[in-house]
């Protein structure tokens, strides 16, 4: 089997062991479980019984991917592993991949085809396939004479969309000619992304100036800032804000004239937290941040999603209508069984 | 004429290309990367054009990643891929040859 690719098993003890021997040697270390985990393939050529090459795919991320070149041309193993991990994607009907690299291989992965997204000192996020942030950016809809008005940006999970996203997004609304409401589009969390979308479109539907669309790829995603639905170290959190900030800064925020970002303070999430702060450092001064002090009930009860869904699952409905507006109660109401059903099944709800 | 579906070829081996096409509304655009693209890069956009033409499509996005293919395989690669997007794999085109 000299040179052809093949499968790994990585729940062989054996064929585990190689391979993270392998990839240590190489200095990629992190083999933390919520990572190896994600794994849905790895292939990798062997020289005799020697492991020379490997790459892994997570959904439409690239991961672990890991060459010697020692004996071979330059490049050459590397070029080989990437067309079969992109192949077997292709096959599986992915189109549109991902890769979040160390800096120094950013160049490598240009070689094939893909194209950098943004990149910090450390990092780099690319992408290649059949769409890209161009087209993305291309289909959101516009305003008249957009370069000559004040336009604003938020990005929000709203799982569910809560009183105080309502108040975020009328703050920016009452400040700025027209506000974008990206939506995060990675389906992780208790509400799906249909209905986090739905809720808050229905939730701004009175604010003429909202335009609600979808973050897609782009903002906080499982490619852009995975810590967003795993636990993570800080460190790590810092480095994959700081390529998601740079991202909004230098190809969202351009295309789309947004000078301002709104954020809420994040007094329970330190990942939020930790983010609030990279974006506070990243985006000036492209971009302005206004930070907008958290909403309270007026018996003084901060509202937070996080307090929603716990609601939710201890069945105390009564306290929802304080820290909803009516469409997001009203979908709660309806749909209770589900939601609760979800929680059964072990969808986390302590995370964001 | 439009392709049915997003389809790939070649490979990104040395001597190879490896070419992409996706659905487009903005007429044949081609997105190449390559280490020639100074010296070949007209001829190599020229070949996948031509290949395109004889299956009459007109409105395609092609992303090619060239790693030093010869017009031939250029070819060769561009009929595969042209094939798979139209679902038409069963029946060779001979006349594209």
């Amino acid at each position: 089997m000299n040179n052809e690719i093949v499968d790994l098993h990585l729940n062989d003890p054996q064929v585990r062991k190689t391979w993270e021997d392998f990839l240590t040697s190489l200095g990629i270390t992190d083999f933390q479980s919520q990572e190896t985990d994600a794994i849905d393939f790895t292939l990798g050529i062997y020289e005799g019984d020697k492991l020379v090459a490997t790459g892994s795919a997570a959904g439409n991320i690239l991961k672990y991917i890991g060459v010697c070149n020692k004996g071979v041309d330059q490049g050459s193993r590397f070029n080989t592993i990437v067309s079969a991990l992109i192949s077997r994607l292709f096959q599986q009907q992915i189109f549109h991949l991902f890769v979040f690299t160390k800096l120094k291989y950013s160049d490598s992965f240009q070689h094939v085809g893909f194209h950098e997204l943004a990149h910090s000192d450390v990092a780099a996020l690319l992408e290649t396939g059949d769409s890209s942030i161009d087209d993305y950016l291309k289909a959101i809809p516009r305003v008249d004479d957009q370069t000559n008005k004040r336009v604003a940006g938020i990005v929000m999970n709203a799982n569910p969309f809560t009183r105080g996203h309502r108040y975020l997004v009328e703050q920016a609304a009452g400040e700025n000619d027209v506000v974008y409401v990206f939506v995060v589009n990675t389906d992780a969390s208790l509400f799906t992304t249909a209905e986090r979308f739905e809720l808050v479109k229905q939730g701004t539907a009175d604010l003429k100036n909202v335009i609600v669309v979808n973050g897609g790829d782009y903002m906080v995603s499982y490619a852009t800032f995975p810590a967003y639905f795993l636990p993570t170290p800080d460190q790590q959190v810092d480095y994959q804000t700081t390529l998601d900030a740079r991202i909004f800064r230098d190809r969202i925020a351009p295309a789309l004239n947004i000078k301002t970002r709104y954020l809420g303070t994040e007094p329970l999430s330190r990942t939020t937290g930790i983010y609030n702060q990279v974006l506070q450092r990243e985006l000036p001064p492209q971009v302005a941040v206004k930070i907008v002090d958290r909403k309270t009930t007026d018996d003084g009860t901060i509202v937070t999603a996080t307090a929603v869904r716990k609601a939710i699952a201890d069945d105390q409905l009564d306290s929802l209508a304080a820290l909803l507006p009516p469409s997001t109660t009203n979908f709660i109401n309806q749909h209770l069984d589900s939601l609760q059903f979800r929680i059964k099944k072990g969808m986390n709800i302590n995370g964001n | 004429m439009e392709i049915k579906q997003t389809a790939l070829a070649g490979t990104l081996e040395s001597s190879d290309i490896q070419i992409m096409l996706s659905k487009g509304t903005d007429g044949i655009t081609i997105d190449l990367e390559s280490d020639v693209e100074k010296q070949f890069g007209d001829q190599i956009r020229k070949v996948i054009t031509d290949t395109l033409a004889e299956f009459n499509i007109d409105n395609v996005k092609v992303k090619a990643v060239d790693k030093g293919a010869l017009d031939c395989v250029i070819k060769a690669r561009t009929i595969a891929v042209a094939q798979r997007a139209l679902q038409t794999q069963d029946q060779p085109a001979w006349e594209a040859f």
